[in-house]
């Protein structure tokens, strides 16, 4: 099975009682010896491995040895066929900050530039739009609510692109 | 002794406090403010009283809400902790007229030393060195005697200025008039207004601080130096004692000289006195007091092995000092870091969030002091600092390797933070040599985050997606055979 984070592709072959991790050219065994509140203790080809891990939307927080990284899953949608992107219709927030309104439903169809939602960010009104005409998948935020940069706020699937 | 102590502050300090106080059987009030209902400060308090909006302005900077809440709750002290309305005169007059107790130095001492023109002032009359300088310059050749007098290299500033406006640094006396001219064009443009003043420019400046300490019948001691130099945008990072710039006699002339400093405005309880120490000359001038406790305070309580709260609080109840200055040591090496939710690839950017995980160091020696745990928030609101990380060993370079180890056993996720920088900073030579000035970081020291995260990275990602269901589940499947078992694929991918 293939995993994808950021545009790096991992193979991952179960064994008898480990898996086979493939990068490009590097290869290792991989033994599982506890996993547990985020927390993984590994037996990599021989070497023993504790690392964190925590999910947050796509993004996957990962520490190991001293060293801590962010990894973004890509989408699991990717074999479907006209090369369309899911996560074009992801809209993220720019900057951390305060929803100000929702003006859309999920559901709604909405068209190309449509204000969707408003941020307020360092003082600032952001415009949150519609990139393409289409229907709002989902809404992740309410009106109200403190979110992060890069937060997803808002999911609007393109007529074009059907999944 | 008091009954019970409201702390008028939020996060760590406030825990840090409170600690003190349950260590002497005094019992604790927390405050809050609508973003705080749930914060580990209110949690460590015997009670707790709500002050207001999550807005600083409408709760810890509100000081009738605060004094009402001291009063409501029957405390008979209140402690400011560092920040918010701590170095406020005004503040510390109602408390006491409330009558209660200020943990902390008078209002007056306060107010003279707020004042940055008139502490400078009284400063130079007590025999306090100053950063030397001259106003009121006219003629070029007044610039040019003064100049002369306090010796290059030196800086012509604007004095209406501000913000590096019509700032110039002047290296050799040829310089002077072209730059002289410069600075009055720029100030001119600037603030409408060509009048200038020179100092001196001390180049690798460090800045090295004395705390001192003082109780209620005039008996005035100093706990030693911080050497405080590694910084970001005049902000403290990395502090360390003893300094690794001063020699004993140094050491003696700058004690001597905070103890004068703080004398001269009749000073009692916690107070810091900041020093520019220009380590080519070996000269030092006094740049102001911080009337309260520092952040950093904890690597003077390990290298003296005085605790610094508890003396607050035992000379605001009247007690005596007990130690004279040639009781008193440094033992040791101590070093504090502070771990920011900041962004350091990103101008130090706050990052906010919740904190996915969060797992502190620990081992002999390793000192966190913090107000988060997992699962919390780390809000807009307030400061983004989330931890301060203090060691202490037996020489600068096992506290130096006893940091490292600390910092790679600090998990956080939810929030990008200074941990790495911090890593990259300790391991450079020049901190090794003690030769780290305040403009290091903007103007020696280039950090980038690696580009590749490494192959363990991807590795325990890619496991962490199959066997970890969410964030913080168990692992119910593990020992089944099939990997490919639903209990395990609880993501949406497909192979």
């Amino acid at each position: 099975m293939k995993i994808t984070f950021d545009n790096t592709t991992i193979d991952l072959v179960p064994t008898d009682k480990s898996y086979r991790v493939t990068l490009g050219d590097k290869t290792a065994e991989v033994e599982i010896l506890r996993a547990k509140d985020g927390q993984l203790e590994l037996l990599i080809d021989g070497k023993r491995l504790t690392a964190y891990v925590s999910s947050d939307g796509a993004k996957r927080w990962v520490t190991v040895n001293g060293r801590t990284f962010v990894l973004t899953k890509s989408s699991g949608a990717r074999k479907s066929g006209g090369g369309q992107h899911h996560a074009a219709g992801e809209l993220t927030a720019p900057m951390p900050g305060q929803i100000r309104a929702v003006n859309v439903r999920e559901g709604d169809a909405v068209t190309k530039g449509q204000t969707l939602m408003i941020l307020e960010a360092m003082k600032m009104e952001i415009r949150i739009q519609a990139p393409m005409d289409g229907v709002v998948k989902s809404l992740a935020v309410k009106q109200g609510q403190t979110v992060e940069r890069e937060q997803i706020l808002v999911v609007v699937a393109g007529q074009t692109s059907k999944v | 002794m008091f009954n019970k102590i409201l702390v008028a502050n939020r996060g760590e300090i406030a825990i840090r406090v409170m600690r003190a106080c349950k260590e002497l059987g005094i019992k604790t009030v927390a405050v809050y403010s609508d973003a705080d209902k749930n914060a580990l400060h209110v949690q460590y308090a015997d009670e707790a009283v709500h002050i207001g909006a999550a807005s600083p302005k409408e709760s810890y900077l509100n000081a009738d809400a605060l004094i009402r809440a001291a009063l409501d709750s029957k405390a008979d002290a209140v402690h400011p902790g560092y920040g918010f309305l701590s170095e406020n005169a005004s503040f510390a007059a109602a408390v006491e007229s409330a009558k209660l107790t200020f943990i902390g130095p008078s209002a007056d001492s306060i107010r003279a030393m707020g004042d940055k023109a008139e502490s400078k002032i009284r400063m130079k009359k007590a025999g306090v060195p100053t950063v030397p300088g001259a106003e009121g310059l006219e003629s070029f050749s007044d610039f040019e005697k003064a100049a002369d007098e306090i010796g290059y290299p030196i800086l012509v500033k604007a004095s209406a200025g501000g913000g590096g406006k019509g700032m110039r640094i002047v290296w050799d006396s040829d310089d002077l008039p072209e730059e002289v001219d410069a600075a009055r064009r720029e100030a001119l443009h600037a603030f409408g207004d060509d009048r200038l003043l020179i100092e001196k420019y001390v180049a690798d400046a460090h800045h090295i601080e004395f705390q001192v300490f003082g109780d209620k019948h005039g008996h005035l001691v100093h706990l030693f130096e911080r050497e405080c130099s590694v910084q970001r945008r005049h902000q403290k990072i990395i502090e360390e004692t003893p300094s690794p710039s001063l020699t004993p006699e140094l050491r003696k002339q700058m004690g001597e000289a905070a103890i004068k400093a703080a004398r001269a405005v009749n000073y009692y309880n916690a107070g810091t006195i900041e020093f520019i120490f220009d380590p080519l000359l070996s000269t030092f001038y006094f740049l102001e007091m911080n009337t309260r406790l520092q952040v950093e305070h904890p690597i003077t309580e390990h290298a003296t092995g005085l605790d610094l709260v508890h003396w607050q609080i035992r000379i605001a109840a009247g007690e005596h000092f007990p130690y004279q200055q040639d009781q008193l040591s440094q033992r040791g090496h101590a070093i504090e870091c502070r771990i920011y939710a900041e962004d350091p690839a990103n101008n130090f950017l706050p990052s906010t969030g919740k904190l996915l995980q969060y797992i502190e160091p620990r081992g002999p020696g390793i000192r966190v002091d913090s107000g988060f745990r997992a699962g919390d928030e780390v809000t807009h609101f307030y400061d983004p600092m989330l931890a301060k990380l203090i060691v202490h060993g037996e020489s600068r370079e096992l506290a130096i390797q006893k940091m490292q180890t600390a910092l790679r056993d600090f998990v956080v996720h939810g929030v990008v933070t200074n941990i790495d920088f911090m890593q990259a900073v300790l391991a450079h030579p020049d901190f090794a040599d003690g030769k780290v000035s305040t403009r290091w970081i903007e103007n020696n020291f280039n950090w980038t985050p690696p580009v590749e995260p490494p192959f363990e990275s991807f590795i325990a990602a890619s496991l962490a997606d199959i066997v970890v269901p969410g964030t913080k589940s168990q692992v119910p499947g593990l020992n089944e055979s099939d990997p490919y078992s639903p209990w395990k694929t609880p993501s949406g991918f497909r192979n």
